[in-house]
């Protein structure tokens, strides 16, 4: 840590956690009913429950994007943040509004599009937020003293975020066009400019934690980049086979979805890669594990599992299935969970002074919940596949089928328990780590931590 | 070997190309979007059952053009699968609808809401949806292995509302639901002045049946009690 206004990461990852903790509770309520134990049911009814489970994954992957953007720029622009104040009271807000949000779903109060629930005067208020945001980081690139391409792609991932935001918000009484729109939202998001996000943090990792020449790493960024927007915003039309739009979305999103996986393949060899060649031995190892691991997951979550039911042929018996849930676990898992966690493994020594990634529980926290995701992505997938034979190919009543499909809900309760404690050390390991100092005194002087003892 | 202006370019070049054709096909799509789903159709009542769709969260248990939660049943073609009246009796009260079983919210509705609705159904029931739901392809296979008798009711000699409203929880021929009894064979069981008296008002029959008393006309009912009076074992070829 280099600049004093990058502690204020430290809350925007707190934050993260604490979102994460309710989100997994919400997770188990949900597997809990499919189980057949839908106990809460007059309290957290089961849509209650999936509202407050998805956004509160949206809201702490922002919040992680938020904290990882106010971790670098400064770094990479080299300056402090433009209204570090600022930085504080949009966390402030952010963490208002989306606990406002959360209050309000268990009282009936949302707008009933998936991933976009939150009620539309609060949307207002996360588009204003978000805005205030991308001004600031945008401030900081502005009078930064260099403009370097991973700052870039940051930024714009991070603007580009906010403006998809507004098309969702579109009023129409046609289902088919509000399902067109929230596309261009929750896809493009998720597969454009997210991506960008992921690798912007992504060369940040690979350039300090394994020294590769900068020029080199972005020049690769570019390409992935460059791969990601050319399939994925035409591969928005794999989700417009089937929801009242013209058949030739068959064509389009069949093949440029089909092309998306390669994007998450570059990630994932350009990681290893640059991993491999890197001649510097960093410390942080476990930061290391996380960031590789996180290319490798997003392509097996985005890539493999994406492909599996992109194509029109396939997505016909798939669409709206428990199979969408497997590859969405893992997709999300592997590429933004992940990606918050490898940055906040890198940040906290950094910001906190202490050096803890040689404890076993980093360790453990990293294979624990590795292995129980994928054990989970494997439970869905069982229930999905069966789903999809005994109802859409055998053609078996709703209820029925989900009735055989149960006991896969408790391997997924079994899977989430190893997941669950792999996060729990995580958090553990986060909680040690204390309260970030960031500066001591020398002559006094106050100088940034990190800078000191080389100095 | 490849330089990084080249890199930006082709990222550059990429990313405009696509986004033009994306704007493109959009415009496009839009163009041809309300005769596909019979946007003329829209009428208030079916704006106002969006509406209510939307504020009640739906989606948040149930898909709709295969979009939402997994945890209840697909509702695209919910108004040809069940019809208006099953669909009223649930959204009244969904606990007597399926007794036991997965709990749906009761949301409490106004009848002109429910009506409402209903008519959102309708009208997404119509779309042109390119072939989805698909259409169960190995169904010819499965019911001969699970029908156990030599009675295969074939859909077409079924009363519509038999296939609509009674398959939600019964099944026939291995087919449908499994909150009541299986119907084969009930002719056997029961004699059609019985099964009369029991469609009329179930409760008056069996004070704790878990079968709701139905919205059902006197012609239905009719209809229904000689279709079920004849699922006996002497129909064997
Ligand atoms: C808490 C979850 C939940 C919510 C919210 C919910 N439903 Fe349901 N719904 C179910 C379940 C589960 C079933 C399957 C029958 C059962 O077990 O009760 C069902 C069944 C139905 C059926 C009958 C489908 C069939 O094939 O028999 C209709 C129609 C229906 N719901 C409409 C609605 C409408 C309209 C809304 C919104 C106003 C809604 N549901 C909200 C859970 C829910
Ligand atoms: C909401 C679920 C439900 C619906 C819809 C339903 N039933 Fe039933 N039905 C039941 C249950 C549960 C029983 C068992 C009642 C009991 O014994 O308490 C039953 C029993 C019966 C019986 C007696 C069967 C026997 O073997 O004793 C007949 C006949 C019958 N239903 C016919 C129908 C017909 C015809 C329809 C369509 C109009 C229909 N049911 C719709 C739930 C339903
Ligand atoms: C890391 C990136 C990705 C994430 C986080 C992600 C996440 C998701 C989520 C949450 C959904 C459900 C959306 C909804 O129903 O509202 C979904 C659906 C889908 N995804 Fe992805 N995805 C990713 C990458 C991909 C890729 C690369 C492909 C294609 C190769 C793909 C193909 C699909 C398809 C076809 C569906 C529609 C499923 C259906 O019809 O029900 N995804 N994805
Ligand atoms: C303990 C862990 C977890 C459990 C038990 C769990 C369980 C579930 C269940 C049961 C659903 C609902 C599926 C349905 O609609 O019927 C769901 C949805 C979802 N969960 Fe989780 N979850 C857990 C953790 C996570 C994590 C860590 C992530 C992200 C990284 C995540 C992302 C999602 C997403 C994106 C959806 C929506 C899926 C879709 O619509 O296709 N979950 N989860
Ligand atoms: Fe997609």
């Amino acid at each position: 840590m280099r600049y004093q206004s990058q502690r204020v990461a430290y809350w925007f990852f707190a934050t993260c956690m604490a979102l994460l903790s309710l989100q997994i509770i919400y997770g188990f309520i949900m597997a809990f009913a499919h189980a057949g134990y839908d106990v809460l049911h007059n309290v957290i009814p089961f849509h209650a429950a999936r509202a407050t489970h998805t956004n509160l994954l949206i809201m702490w992957l922002l919040s992680g994007f938020m904290g990882a953007a106010y971790y670098i720029i400064p770094e990479e622009v080299e300056r402090e943040i433009y209204w570090p104040k600022l930085a504080y009271a949009q966390l402030v807000a952010l963490v208002v509004v989306g606990v406002t949000a959360i209050i309000g779903f268990h009282f009936n109060w949302w707008e009933g599009r998936k991933f976009l629930e939150i009620p539309r005067p609060l949307d207002y208020l996360v588009v204003l937020d978000v805005l205030l945001f991308v001004a600031n980081i945008g401030m900081t690139v502005l009078r930064g003293r260099r403009k370097t391409t991973t700052a870039l792609v940051l930024y714009f991932g991070l603007l580009s975020m906010a403006l998809l935001y507004l098309p969702g918000m579109i009023p129409t009484s046609n289902q088919t066009i509000d399902s067109y729109l929230r596309w261009w939202v929750v896809h493009l998001w998720v597969e454009g400019v997210w991506e960008l996000i992921m690798g912007g943090i992504l060369s940040f990792l690979l350039i300090k934690l394994t020294g590769i020449d900068r020029e080199v790493v972005e020049k690769w960024l570019y390409v992935i980049v460059g791969l990601t927007f050319l399939s994925g915003i035409l591969g928005t039309g794999h989700h417009y086979y089937y929801i009242g739009t013209p058949k030739y979305w068959f064509w389009v999103g069949g093949i440029f979805g089909a092309l998306e996986p390669l994007a998450f393949l570059g990630m994932a060899i350009y990681a290893v890669s640059m991993a491999r060649r890197g001649g510097r031995d960093h410390p942080n190892r476990i930061a290391m594990l996380w960031t590789v691991g996180c290319s490798i997951m997003s392509f097996v979550g985005g890539g493999f599992l994406g492909f599996a039911h992109t194509l029109p042929q396939v997505n016909l018996y798939t669409h709206g299935t428990l199979v969408t849930a497997m590859h969405a676990h893992m997709a999300f898992w592997g590429a933004y969970a992940m990606l918050v966690l490898a940055i906040i493994s890198y940040a906290m020594p950094q910001l906190t002074g202490r050096k803890l990634y040689d404890k076993p529980a980093a360790l453990l926290a990293f294979w624990a919940s590795n292995i129980g995701m994928v054990a989970m992505t494997l439970a869905f997938a069982v229930a999905g596949v069966t789903q999809v034979y005994l109802e859409r190919k055998v053609g078996l009543d709703f209820l029925a089928v989900q009735k055989e499909i149960e006991i896969h809900f408790v391997g997924l309760i079994l899977a989430a328990s190893l997941f669950t404690l792999g996060i729990a050390c995580f958090i553990y390991n986060f909680v040690l780590y204390g309260l970030p100092v960031g500066v001591v005194a020398i002559d006094g002087r106050e100088v940034p931590l990190a800078v000191a003892p080389a100095e | 070997m490849l330089s990084k202006s080249a890199a930006r370019a082709f990222f550059l070049v990429g990313t405009a190309t696509c986004s033009a054709a994306l704007i493109g096909l959009t415009v496009d799509s839009f163009a041809r979007i309300p005769g596909q789903t019979h946007a003329e159709k829209i009428t208030p009542a079916v704006a106002r059952g969006k509406d209510l769709w939307d504020s009640s969260n739906c989606m948040g248990c149930h898909t709709l053009l295969g979009e939402g939660a997994y945890y209840a049943p697909e509702l695209t073609r919910v108004y040809d699968r069940r019809g208006p009246a099953f669909i009223r009796a649930m959204l009244r009260d969904p606990e007597k609808m399926y007794p036991g079983q997965r709990k749906m919210k009761n949301f409490h509705f106004k009848e002109s809401e429910i009506d409402d609705l209903v008519e959102f159904l309708e009208w997404i029931g119509k779309m042109d949806l390119n072939g989805f739901p698909p259409k169960p392809d190995l169904v010819p296979l499965a019911v001969p292995m699970t029908a156990g008798t030599a009675f295969v009711a074939k859909a077409g000699n079924r009363p519509q509302i038999f296939n609509q409203m009674c398959i939600a929880c019964h099944s026939l021929g291995g087919q449908g639901g499994n909150v009541g009894p299986a119907l084969d064979l009930v002719g056997d069981r029961h004699d059609a002045e019985y099964i009369g008296r029991w469609l009329y008002d179930p409760l008056a029959v069996k004070v704790d049946s878990k079968m709701p008393k139905l919205p059902l006309s006197k012609d239905q009912i009719q209809e229904l009690v000689a279709f079920l009076s004849q699922l006996k074992s002497e129909a064997k070829p």
